[in-house]
């Protein structure tokens, strides 16, 4: 029954009357992966995950998973397990029965059930809480149950919306681990929706960006932090996010506040540009683009720097061992490598 | 985002149709089609074809006390209605009813709930005392008023009239004190229902809204006409469409009391029309009233919910 | 006596007359069930007095009982109640959650039968009852009192099916459950308390109903509120025994009432509070 795990989505359009949720979604996803959706509300993310659950149909265009155009498969039928942001327990079924639900209806036998259910149970640590009832549960334990009731059935797809939002800070930090643990050891193909950058970035082996009901790229994490595909995702990526600048471009170099900084690009002649620096990436040197530090956030390890370079301001990050103080005026430059261009008018990476 | 892409969308759409959606569509119909299907075949049998017989059986001449008289009319009884003056004093009767409980009801109900949500003890006792009427049958209730309430003498109410100097009245017997009396017995049945639902909104409000409007220097007066009641507005509105839906058909309490008399003192358009129909046996001329009473109906609610929706 | 005192007072005197109002014409009723004639009678009415079963023991197993009308009343509550639900459940979840073409109207033609006046319904039903030989029969009568308990019930159960989140149904289905059994076994127990009050309201409603009983009942179907004419009549009134069939015909539902008291006011609220336009 279960396969592999490998999804193709094929020019997925999908309307909401006149508008476009999405306008042609294209990704596959590999056997084993763990794929992260990620972009901000409304960018179709969770629209995609909810027709590659069947959930939705599409206006257009074709899902396949292990091969098979499963466009027109009905959701029970898909073998796809999913984890629900409201986790969307049954309240009134104990722990137990909630997780043994999808056997039920898959009409295991009741004999084969109790073990496959304490052992669901047992790989998210809430085997302790099985008579209870999800009322009687921590937001946490809430979440391992729904976790436990989309694991028991060994589906081939593990879809997760959004499944850390409703927990703590800390408790999220925790679970995130745990998730990505419990993904390597089951093995499963793992698809995640989350609009929090640093989740998809620790969690995914590889993810989808939306922006406004498209793709705008596709990759690694670390890929997608090194070569942003566009400015939207360039400001969407990374904390602090990327100063966006504009700049004049000429063979090579850039002038930003009066100063002319050596990239890599291998433009031929001179045009308009913006010019994208990461906070991490600057650095304070003797010689560079001089500011004055308006503001410092200081987070401990390393502080965030608000730096006015003649009426632009630039968001830099430095280590604490060499933190300025508020008012002092300093020099800062990046490394030709760290210096991301992009076209105005397109918006995409040069 | 372009609307440019939209268009490109919206074409591409068109030209590779989907059609699994529409199946989900169809199906989630034909699902609610077999789930409504028999609560709606019901309604059609107990309210939409009863209106169309009744609207038929209006145009006829219909005596089952003279059944050889019978026969198609048209309006006939409409134009008789015009002129009977049995009908118009009913309709006069039902006004005052409905307008006159309506209005008790959410007078005293409103202010029994704003006394009884300040206090700190004793609320219990309210809400489990005034459920008691509601729970009760009309019929019932008009049984107990008319004989161990309002009965010469040894009525509660005649007793107390009597130790308070009024002397003995003919609760019943009398025109005006009649009409008093049935209106008294719905008030005094159905201000719990009044009076319960808006305790149950007052209970709802925030209460920091009253402590800001207490830094605001805002008078227990002021805070009651500045917040309390625009906020109950809508559940006083609702309460009054409930009521007054009740009211302009109630029946079996006036049918126990005074069955519409003494003569037709309390007869209300409701029991004109079932007196009509049911007693002197004129079918057809009764449901002329019938249809009479829900034109009556359907007008003063829609001015009501027009009311509601205001503002 | 400061101000503050006099205004306690006041508002504790207030009280106690409403209280009084409202429990004393039901308290009296079961006092004077418990007299003799003479003693309901006296003047001034007696407060103190040696009670007796007498009437009750009258009315239940005297000439002219009145248990086979009690019997009439419950098999025609329990039998509107049963059929309502079974109608009602469905189509209110139909109209809460699923989507279909006329969903508007339909909402609005179930609110629209509850305007119809009772009088205007039961003058053709009537007619056609005479005709099919139906008056005097439960089948009659429990097919009319859907006529208010079915409008009734569906917008209240509406509101309690609006409560459950759509994500629980996707999760059921998503487990493999088609659309029936997720309806029976994840969103009809999660609606059980919805049902509860709707059962009380309803069974409350029909046994309480009047004018269609009144019009519909003969010699072998009478339920106890239209019975209760029995005992008052031009000749003579059976005082203590129409106290006693009035306080059995009331035992039910005050039962009901007391015991359902939450809900009873939950049920009351919910068109008004929260449902706006319902009811």
């Amino acid at each position: 029954m279960s396969g592999r795990g490998e999804v193709r989505f094929e020019d997925i359009i999908k309307m909401h009357g006149e508008f476009a949720a999405l306008k042609g979604v294209n990704f596959e996803i590999k056997p084993g992966e763990f794929f992260a959706l990620l972009g901000p509300s409304g960018s179709g993310k969770s629209t995609t995950l909810r027709i590659l659950a069947g959930l939705d149909a599409p206006t257009a265009g074709h899902v396949y998973i292990d091969g098979k155009d499963v466009t027109s498969v009905d959701a029970r039928d898909r073998d796809i397990a999913m984890v629900f942001q409201s986790y969307a327990l049954y309240p009134h079924m104990t722990v137990a029965d909630n997780i043994a639900f999808p056997l039920e209806m898959a009409n295991m036998p009741r004999a084969k059930i109790g073990p496959a259910v304490v052992d669901a149970a047992r790989k998210v640590k809430i085997d302790h809480l099985l008579d209870r009832k999800p009322g009687q549960l921590s937001g946490g334990q809430q979440q391992r149950c729904a976790l436990a009731r989309a694991i028991v059935r060994k589906a081939r797809l593990f879809l997760l919306d959004e499944p850390l939002s409703n927990l703590d800070a800390k408790l999220r930090l925790e679970t995130r681990a745990e998730l990505k643990k419990l993904q390597r050891s089951l093995g499963v193909t793992a698809v995640y929706v989350t609009h929090d950058q640093e989740e998809a970035m620790t969690l995914a082996d590889r993810m989808a960006v939306f922006m406004a009901g498209e793709i705008q790229q596709v990759g690694t994490p670390a890929e997608v932090f090194a070569k942003p595909n566009s400015i939207e995702i360039a400001g969407f990526i990374g904390n602090p996010p990327m100063n966006l600048l504009p700049a004049r471009y000429i063979n090579g170099d850039i002038t930003i506040g009066g100063r002319w900084l050596k990239t890599t690009a291998q433009l031929a002649g001179e045009r308009d540009v913006i010019v994208g620096l990461r906070p991490s990436a600057l650095r304070i040197v003797a010689d560079g683009i001089n500011g004055k530090v308006d503001l410092i956030e200081d987070l401990g390890d390393s502080a965030i720097l608000d730096i006015d370079c003649s009426g632009t301001q630039i968001r830099a990050r430095v280590n604490h061992d060499n933190v300025p103080r508020e008012g002092d005026a300093i020099a800062i430059a990046a490394r030709p490598q760290d210096i991301h261009l992009f076209d105005p008018t397109t918006r995409k990476r040069l | 985002m372009a609307p440019t892409t939209d268009m490109a969308a919206a074409a591409a759409a068109a030209i590779v149709p989907n059609d699994f959606s529409r199946v989900l569509a169809q199906r989630e119909r034909r699902f609610a089609a077999a789930l409504l299907a028999p609560a709606f075949l019901a309604l059609l049998a107990t309210t939409t074809f009863p209106l169309m017989f009744l609207v038929w059986t209006s145009a006829f001449r219909m005596d089952l006390a003279m059944p050889f008289a019978n026969g198609f009319v048209g309006f006939e009884n409409y134009q008789a209605l015009l002129t009977d003056e049995r009908f118009w004093s009913s309709l006069l009767l039902s006004l005052v009813y409905t307008a006159s409980t309506v209005v008790l009801q959410v007078v005293i109900g409103l202010a029994l709930a704003l006394l009884v949500m300040d206090m700190k003890r004793g609320q219990g006792w309210f809400r489990l005392i005034a459920i008691l009427p509601v729970v009760l049958s009309p019929a019932v209730v008009g049984m107990i008023w008319r004989t161990f309430m309002l009965a010469p003498e040894f009525g509660i109410v005649d007793f107390l009239a009597i130790n308070a100097g009024i002397g003995s009245k003919n609760w019943l017997g009398d025109p005006l004190l009649a009409m008093v009396s049935v209106i008294a017995i719905h008030t005094w049945q159905w201000t719990p229902f009044a009076f319960m639902v808006l305790l149950a909104s007052l209970a709802a409000l925030p209460e920091d809204i009253y402590e800001a409007a207490r830094l605001d220097r805002a008078t227990a007066w002021q805070r009651f006409r500045r917040i309390t009641l625009p906020l109950l507005r809508p559940a006083i509105v609702m309460v009054i469409i409930m009521r007054t839906m009740v009211a302009l058909t109630a029946f079996a309490a006036i049918f126990t009391v005074t069955a519409g008399g003494p003569g037709t003192a309390t007869e209300i358009l409701n029991l004109y029309a079932y007196r009509k129909s049911f007693t002197e046996l004129s079918i057809g001329y009764g449901s002329a009233l019938a249809v009479a009473l829900l034109i009556v109906t359907v007008i003063i609610s829609g001015v009501l919910f027009a009311l509601r929706r205001a503002k | 006596m400061s101000a503050r005192r006099v205004r306690m007072f006041a508002l504790i005197a207030i009280s106690l007359v409403f209280l009084l109002a409202w429990a004393f014409p039901i308290v009296w009723s079961v006092l004077n069930s418990l007299k003799t004639d003479p003693d309901v009678l006296a003047y001034p009415p007696k407060l103190i007095f040696s009670p007796t079963l007498d009437a009750y023991r009258d009315v239940l197993f005297g000439s002219g009982s009145i248990l086979p009308n009690l019997v009439s009343s419950i098999v025609i509550s329990v039998g509107t109640t049963i059929v309502t639900m079974l109608m009602a459940i469905p189509a209110a979840y139909a109209l809460a959650r699923l989507r279909f073409r006329g969903k508007k109207f339909a909402g609005f033609y179930v609110l629209a039968t509850q305007m119809l006046p009772p009088v205007g319904i039961i003058i053709p039903y009537f007619l056609v009852l005479r005709n099919i030989g139906w008056i005097d029969t439960y089948q009659g009568i429990i097919l009319i009192y859907l006529s208010f308990s079915l409008p009734f019930a569906i917008w209240l159960l509406v509101s309690y099916f609006e409560d459950i989140p759509f994500e629980m149904e996707e999760a059921a289905y998503l487990d493999g459950a088609s659309r029936l059994r997720t309806l029976r076994r994840i969103i009809i127990p999660q609606v059980r308390g919805g049902i509860a009050v709707t059962v009380v309201f309803v069974f409350l409603n029909a046994w309480n109903e009047f004018l269609f009983a009144v019009v519909l009942s003969g010699n072998t179907v009478r339920p106890v509120t239209v019975a209760m004419f029995n005992f008052v009549s031009v000749e003579q009134t059976l005082w203590a025994k129409l106290a006693a069939v009035s306080v059995l015909a009331m035992l039910p539902v005050v039962a009901l009432g007391v015991v359902a008291q939450k809900h009873i006011v939950k049920g009351l609220t919910v068109g008004a509070v929260k449902g706006g336009g319902r009811r």
